[in-house]
C-alpha cells in the first residue's frame, strides 16, 4: 500500500480500486482545464448556499420562523465570537461577513464530503487496473480549495490592514525599513541601536516568512483533517460495511464543524491582527510608562 | 516545491476556480443574507431598546398616577370628611330653622283656629237661639191653638 493511498476493496483479477488518493480526480477534461471532482462538489456547495440564501432572503420577516431563525441563531452567537475575538463591535461588523462566508463555504464543503452520493462515479483505466473516481469529494479534501482559501484570507488580512492603517505601516511590518533609519536618529541617544534596528528589521522580514507559513498552516490543516476523516471512513466502511462507519460520520459532521470554525476564526485573528496598528500600541505604552516613571519620581520626593 | 506539487496535484486554475466559488458565495451571502438580516436585525433590536425605554417611561408613569391617585384620595377623603362635617351643621342649623317656623306657623294656626272655632260658636248659638225661639214660637202658637179647639168644646 502506498502512502498516500488506502485501497479499500481488492481483488485478485479484474480489480476494481476504490482509492482514497491524497488528490482530487479528474472526471472531465478539456483543451486547457481538468473537472475535478472536488472542484464539482464545490459547484454544489455554492448552488446550496445560493439556494439557501435566496430562500432566506425571499421568506425573511421581522419574526423570525424556521430557516430564518436557524440562520439569526448562528449570525448572532458566530458575531459573538468575532466580538470577544476583535473587542470592537465596528471591526467585527466588517470582518464578520467575510468570515461567515468562509465558515459557511467550508462547513457545506466538509459535509458534502460525508454524503453518499460519492458512490456514484466512473471507472477509470490504469495502469494498476480499474480504478473508481468518484463525482464527488469534499471540496475541502482536495487541497487546491484549501489553498486558494487561504491564500484568500492571507492576502485579505493584509489588504485589510493597508485599508485600515495604511500601506506604509504594513509596509514597515515587514521591511522594517523604520528601524533601520533609527540607526541614524537614535544613535547619540542610545548606542545598543546598532544591534537592535537590524534585528527589528530581521524579525520583520521573518513576519513576511510568517505569512507563507500561514496560508501552509492555513490551507494543511483543513485538508489534512477533512482528508484524514474520508480516509478513516473509508478505512471503516471497508472492515465493515454496515453501521461500524455510523459513529464516525457523525464524529466528522462535528470535525465539519470545529474545522469550519477554526478556519474562520484564524481569519478573523489574522484581520484584527493587521488592522491593529502596533507602533500606536508601543508609543501608547511608552507614554504609560514615562507618566509612571514621573508619577513614580515625584511620589519619591514628597516621601 | 515540485513535489509536494505533484503529491498534491496542486494546479493554480483550479485555485482560481474554487477563489470564483467563494467570491460567488461571499456576494450572494452578503446581498442575499447577511446585509438584509443584519439591518432586520438592528431594526428589531432598536424596537426592542425602544419597547424597553418606553415601558419603563410608562412604568414610571403608572407609579406616579398611583402616587397621585394615593394623594387625591386622602385630599378627597379629607374634603369629604370636611363637607360631611359643614352639611351636617348645615343641617343642624336647617333643622333649628325649620323647627322654629314650624312652631311659629302652629302657633299661628292655632290662633287661626281659635279665631274660628270663636266664630263657629258664636253662629252655632246665634242658630241655636233662633231655633229655640222659633220652637218657643212654635210650641206658643200649638198651645194657643189647642187652647182655642178646648173653648169650642
Amino acid at each position: 500500500m502506498e502512502a498516500n493511498q488506502i485501497k479499500t476493496t481488492i481483488t485478485d483479477e479484474g480489480a476494481i480500486s476504490h482509492e482514497t488518493t491524497l488528490f482530487a480526480e479528474p472526471i472531465l477534461h478539456t483543451n486547457n482545464f481538468t473537472f475535478t471532482n472536488a472542484l464539482v462538489s464545490s459547484w454544489l456547495a455554492v448552488l446550496i448556499i445560493v439556494i439557501l440564501a435566496v430562500i432566506l432572503r425571499k421568506k425573511m420577516r421581522e419574526v423570525p420562523k424556521g430557516l430564518q431563525n436557524i440562520f439569526e441563531v448562528v449570525v448572532e452567537g458566530a458575531l459573538d465570537l468575532c466580538d470577544q475575538v476583535t473587542n470592537n463591535r465596528a471591526l467585527s461588523m466588517t470582518v464578520f461577513p467575510i468570515a461567515i462566508s468562509v465558515f459557511f463555504f467550508v462547513l457545506v464543503n466538509n459535509w458534502l464530503g460525508l454524503l453518499p452520493i460519492g458512490g456514484l462515479g466512473l471507472l477509470e483505466k490504469s495502469s494498476e487496473g480499474l480504478a473508481f473516481v468518484p463525482f464527488l469529494r469534499g471540496g475541502t479534501a482536495d487541497v487546491n480549495t484549501t489553498i486558494a482559501l487561504a491564500i484568500m484570507a492571507v492576502l485579505g488580512a493584509n489588504l485589510f490592514g493597508i485599508f485600515s492603517i495604511g500601506i506604509w505601516k504594513i509596509f514597515n511590518k515587514y521591511v522594517n525599513l523604520k528601524a533601520l533609519g533609527q540607526i541614524f536618529t537614535k544613535i547619540k541617544k542610545d548606542k545598543t541601536i546598532i544591534i537592535v534596528a537590524p534585528i527589528t528589521f530581521f524579525v520583520g522580514l521573518l513576519e513576511l516568512v510568517g505569512e507563507f507559513a500561514k496560508i501552509a498552516s492555513l490551507s494543511f490543516r483543513l485538508f489534512g483533517n477533512v482528508f484524514a476523516g474520508e480516509v478513516l471512513l473509508a478505512s471503516m466502511a471497508a472492515i465493515f460495511a454496515y453501521i461500524l462507519p455510523i459513529p464516525f460520520i457523525f464524529l466528522e459532521i462535528l470535525v465539519g464543524v470545529i474545522q469550519a470554525l477554526i478556519f474562520s476564526m484564524l481569519l478573523v485573528v489574522y484581520f484584527t491582527i493587521s488592522a491593529t496598528d502596533h507602533d500606536a500600541h508601543d508609543e501608547h505604552d511608552g507614554e504609560h510608562e514615562h507618566v509612571n516613571k514621573e508619577s513614580i519620581i515625584i511620589n519619591s520626593n514628597t516621601a | 516545491m515540485d513535489s509536494i506539487i505533484s503529491t498534491f496535484h496542486i494546479d493554480w486554475k483550479i485555485i482560481v476556480a474554487q477563489a470564483i466559488n467563494f467570491v460567488i458565495v461571499f456576494v450572494v451571502l452578503y446581498i442575499f443574507a447577511l446585509k438584509p438580516l443584519s439591518k432586520l436585525m438592528a431594526e428589531r433590536a432598536e424596537k426592542i431598546k425602544q419597547g424597553l425605554v418606553d415601558s419603563k417611561k410608562a412604568n414610571e408613569l403608572l407609579q406616579k398616577a398611583g402616587e397621585e391617585y394615593k394623594e387625591n384620595t386622602i385630599k378627597l377623603r379629607k374634603f369629604s370628611v370636611d363637607a360631611q362635617k359643614e352639611l351636617q351643621k348645615d343641617l343642624e342649623k336647617l333643622r333649628a330653622e325649620n323647627i322654629e317656623r314650624i312652631k311659629k306657623d302652629e302657633e299661628e294656626y292655632k290662633k287661626k283656629r281659635m279665631a274660628q272655632m270663636e266664630l263657629d260658636k258664636k253662629a252655632l248659638i246665634e242658630s241655636a237661639t233662633k231655633e229655640v225661639i222659633s220652637l218657643a214660637m212654635l210650641a206658643t202658637e200649638k198651645l194657643i191653638s189647642s187652647k182655642k179647639d178646648l173653648n169650642n168644646l
